[in-house]
């Protein structure tokens, strides 16, 4: 069966990473792997016939037999409040993919890799960390990453991991809503100042990933080529109109 | 929330574009018929909704392609793609 097939796959564990976001695990029988950064679509089907779909990020390496997706519940969503709300162990859900060879990276495409996150958009990067880490990936990677505070701050416990240890990885938060008593990072939307001052030099020629909220999205991209980032190598993933950080 | 907020890239529509082409459209390059642009799909401006999806040069805001569905049929509008290129390596397997 391939990837186009919709096929249903079992929720084999769901575990919150925030109160507004779940990881949900699934076994999805037939699956030959993925590329880190690509996505799947969900389809559900009411009782009525109506069909809904949406794509999601897998958040896991392309290593394991279960594929990762992490979903932030957005309050007015048609799929999410389900997906991140009522979805339990053993459930059914149907899916195609994965998807989207465009916003995908491994370790042989090189780097230094610079991620740059909104929110929910940490989800395919974290992908490509994972793997990256998995894989003994010597390629230097800095990580800036967007929440509204740092109870939103998605992976937070894994992204610390991560980087202790590991020196060639960084991981910069800013928090744009709240910061806790004697916070000293951060407390703003990302801006050029701050892509400057985390991000490497056009001279060092980055491979760019940017992903979050569209406005963010382009906010980031625009800021990276008048640095005078190459626009070949400022690669995006607009999320839509979902949770502003 | 205005139009841009609802912009997304040729990426959210890559499953949809998948069945229809047979090909990850993502990784394919086309041409804007209007400025001349080259861009992979992926790069593109997508507004999508229930019915389908329309996708915009970067550059210039000229819609490439218009896809819908509906009624069991496909409706393609490729008006504003000057050309398509499509490498036998993303070929989808079914």
């Amino acid at each position: 069966m391939g990837r186009l097939s919709w096929r249903l796959a079992k929720v084999a564990e769901v575990r919150p990473e925030t109160a507004r976001v779940v990881t949900l695990a699934l076994d999805v029988p037939g699956w030959d792997g993925h590329l880190p950064g690509q996505h799947l679509d969900v389809r559900l089907t009411a009782e009525d016939g109506y069909q809904a779909e949406r794509s999601y990020s897998i958040a896991s390496a392309p290593d394991g037999a279960r594929v990762e997706l992490a979903v932030e519940r957005l309050d007015d969503g048609e799929v999410s409040p389900y997906l991140a709300g009522e979805l339990r162990q053993g459930d059914q859900l149907e899916l195609r993919g994965p998807v989207g060879g465009y916003f995908v990276w491994e370790p042989s495409r090189g780097g230094p890799l610079l991620l740059v996150a909104g929110g929910s958009g940490v989800v395919p990067l974290m992908a490509m960390l994972r793997h990256r880490a998995a894989s003994g990936s010597q390629v230097p990677a800095r990580l800036l990453f967007s929440s509204r505070s740092l109870d939103e701050v998605i992976f937070r416990a894994e992204l610390e991991r991560l980087e202790a240890a590991d020196d060639g990885l960084t991981v910069t938060h800013t928090l744009t809503r709240s910061q806790p008593p004697g916070w000293v990072g951060y407390a703003r939307r990302v801006d050029v100042v701050m892509l400057e001052e985390v991000g490497w030099r056009p001279g060092e020629r980055p491979l760019a990933f940017v992903c979050g909220p569209t406005r963010l999205v382009e906010a980031v991209a625009g800021h990276l080529v008048a640095l005078g980032h190459d626009p070949d190598r400022v690669r995006t993933e607009r999320f839509g109109p979902t949770g502003v950080p | 929330m205005d139009e841009t907020d609802l912009r997304l890239d040729g990426n959210a529509v890559a499953g949809m574009l998948a069945e229809v082409f047979r090909f990850d459209m993502t990784v394919e390059w086309g041409g804007c018929a209007a400025c001349g642009a080259s861009n992979q799909l992926g790069a593109l401006h997508v507004y999508a909704h229930g019915m389908g999806a329309v996708l915009c040069c970067p550059g210039c805001g000229q819609p490439l392609l218009r896809v819908a569905r509906g009624e069991g049929r496909w409706w393609l509008d490729l008006r504003g793609l000057a050309w398509l290129q499509l490498d036998e390596q993303a070929r989808v397997a079914d």
